[in-house]
């Protein structure tokens, strides 16, 4: 019944649909909350998303991992692995910057009680 | 064993002397190491320069092109490069002689003024679109770490804004990469180069405006450039003055080089990035009238300076672009100079502020006349090196015959003479008398003369490095030439 999901265009569609729905809901929980901490993890959905639509579209149905192994002895039917390789850099980046967003976050937090953006007064227009 | 003097050291030095600071600290060799670096990269960018003129040097490790990291070093990115170890080099060495501020000399700051130097010259080197995103990371990274340093309300509060608003950038910045990579299935510059006028029109589009977007941010574009004020007033002036003339600049050249590599007629967007230009321009120097706190004042300043070297290379033609870029290591040098007065008035007087600093000019005159020099010299008054710079740029409007934009860099450099003048007056204001509370060393001074000493010498003698720059603007506009050197002649 689900035999249609292996055509690839009509999985491509569905991995691009739901990549852009995460997309836009970090966006949105960016541009709408003002909170520091769901700012940063609005913006870990963002990247989140971005690393899923580049897996998900650089993969076709029926295709294995890039690892010669088990009897693989030739790349035939393998998948494109600079996606995931890049994928895992840049996961390895973002978790980077998102851990220093935080502790940056709890410092100011100990430092001044304060959480939220609207609420960060010492630097602003006269 | 030798070891061949390639591009990579301008990534791999600073690299591996900052991974290796806990041995620095048990030697004692910190400071002379944090001068040292940016010192040894500016020499080596000497020694490759005569080889660079001749023939752009690229660098292949690993596999061959299109795999494999990529690193290209021409004309122009070889001023990118100079210019970032100038800069390194006279703010790590204000660090070490003004004897400041001990979160400044310890070893995170070493770490992270590396790593900025790192990542921007990985970014101005790369040839290859994954690693510039990579580099861009480590300069964000190493910018935000460095904001925060000073780990009080405002300090943080710089970090936690420029780290929000830098990941944004970079997350937009991937997405345009990810939808390269599954349009083209290529990452190495050259060849997307290559393929990229075959991707569909609206895919092109997107792409394009995902990059804006992306390096719009991070270049301190107008309307992406509401945060800059703030992380420049909360920063150290000294790291404010590197990423105003080190940081920006870098993005700068970056989002040009994209432009003029990937777009077979860069025309179609330099007139959008023109009016970006003007709008950054225009609107930074209207609102730098009204700044109270020096820095602040500094930042806008710097924005409408970015806007006019935005303007000049949106253009696209070698006149232009050459004095472009000339205007781009001009107003390093003037920007340094000035956040390093800025350093020291904050440091003497406790404040920024203009109602604090009345009367600074007679307690601190060198640098009251160090901060004159710098703003005749961003006014662009001759015999200083603004006024070269802008010159060039004006005249290569004036026989393309284009006016708008001199008639807009004019009324800009009036409004900067306003603020200038505004703030000049207040220094040397007659009524107050001044007392300084903290001491600064005469050798703190020394980078700043440096820097004074070259804005005077670009200015009265410009033809010493007029052919560098027009080797350098053909380097950048020049799409054939880069793609046969990478990809070989049949390309």
């Amino acid at each position: 019944m689900l035999a249609f999901l292996d055509d690839p265009k009509v999985l491509h569609g569905i991995y691009a649909l739901g990549a852009l729905t995460l997309f836009f809901i970090g966006l949105y929980g960016l541009l709408a909350k003002r909170h520091l901490l769901k700012m940063l993890i609005s913006i870990a959905v963002m990247e989140l998303s971005v690393y899923l639509l580049f897996i998900g579209l650089a993969t076709s149905p029926g295709e294995t991992a890039p690892i010669l192994s088990d009897g693989l002895t030739a790349f035939t039917d393998m998948a494109d692995p600079v996606p995931q390789a890049l994928t895992l850099t840049a996961i390895v980046i973002g978790l980077a910057v998102l851990g220093l967003g935080v502790s940056l976050a709890i410092q100011y937090h100990r430092l001044t009680g304060k959480v939220d953006v609207a609420s960060m007064t010492e630097l602003k227009e006269l | 064993m030798t070891l061949p003097l390639t591009p990579v050291w301008f990534v791999a030095l600073p690299l591996l002397l900052a991974f290796a600071s806990p041995l620095w600290v048990r030697l004692r060799l910190l400071m002379p190491l944090l001068v040292g670096t940016p010192a040894a990269l500016l020499l080596l960018a000497f020694v490759l320069l005569p080889e660079v003129r001749t023939a752009p040097l690229l660098e292949t490790i690993v596999i061959a092109p299109p795999l494999g990291i990529h690193l290209q070093l021409d004309s122009a990115s070889w001023i990118l490069v100079a210019l970032i170890s100038f800069a390194g080099l006279l703010t790590n060495a204000f660090i070490w002689l003004a004897d400041g501020e001990p979160y400044l000399r310890d070893r995170r700051a070493f770490v992270f003024l590396l790593l900025l130097i790192a990542g921007c010259n990985g970014m101005v080197l790369t040839g290859d679109l994954f690693n510039l995103y990579v580099f861009l990371e480590i300069a964000g990274v190493s910018a935000y770490a460095l904001s925060a340093l000073r780990r009080d309300a405002s300090a943080l509060e710089a970090g936690l804004k420029y780290l929000i608003i830098g990941s944004v950038a970079a997350v937009f910045f991937l997405f345009s990469v990810v939808l390269v990579y599954l349009q083209t299935g290529q990452l190495n510059l050259a060849a997307i180069a290559v393929g990229f006028g075959e991707i569909p029109g609206p895919m092109q589009i997107l792409i394009g405006l995902l990059m804006l977007v992306g390096l719009g941010i991070k270049a301190e574009l107008f309307p992406f450039n509401f945060w800059v004020p703030d992380i420049y007033q909360g920063s150290h002036p000294a790291v404010a003055g590197l990423y105003s003339g080190l940081l920006v600049k870098v993005f700068l050249f970056v989002l040009f080089h994209l432009v003029f590599l990937l777009l077979a007629d860069p025309k179609v967007v330099g007139i959008w990035l023109m009016g970006l230009g003007a709008a950054t321009m225009l609107i930074a120097e209207v609102v730098a009238l009204r700044q109270e706190d020096l820095r602040r004042m500094l930042a806008y300043s710097s924005l409408g300076q970015i806007g006019l070297i935005t303007l000049a290379l949106g253009f696209g033609v070698e006149a232009t672009t050459a004095g472009g870029l000339f205007h781009m290591v001009n107003h390093t040098l003037v920007k340094l100079l000035l956040f390093l007065t800025a350093a020291v008035l904050l440091r003497s007087f406790v404040s920024a502020q203009l109602a604090d600093l009345a009367g600074a000019g007679r307690a601190r005159p060198l640098a009251a006349a160090l901060f004159v020099l710098g703003a005749l010299a961003v006014m662009g008054l001759p015999p200083l090196s603004g006024f070269a710079s802008k010159l060039w740029i004006l005249k290569g409007f004036a026989e393309a015959g284009v006016f708008w934009p001199v008639a807009l860099i004019l009324l800009a450099a009036l409004i900067e003479a306003g603020y200038y003048f505004r703030w000049i007056k207040v220094l040397y204001d007659p009524s107050v008398q001044l007392q300084a509370v903290h001491p600064v060393g005469r050798l703190a001074y020394a980078p700043m003369a440096v820097a004074a000493g070259l804005i005077i010498l670009l200015g009265v003698a410009p033809f010493l490095v007029d052919a560098l720059f027009s080797e350098g603007a053909q380097a950048l506009l020049d799409r054939g030439a880069t793609l046969t050197a990478v990809l070989g002649a049949g390309s």
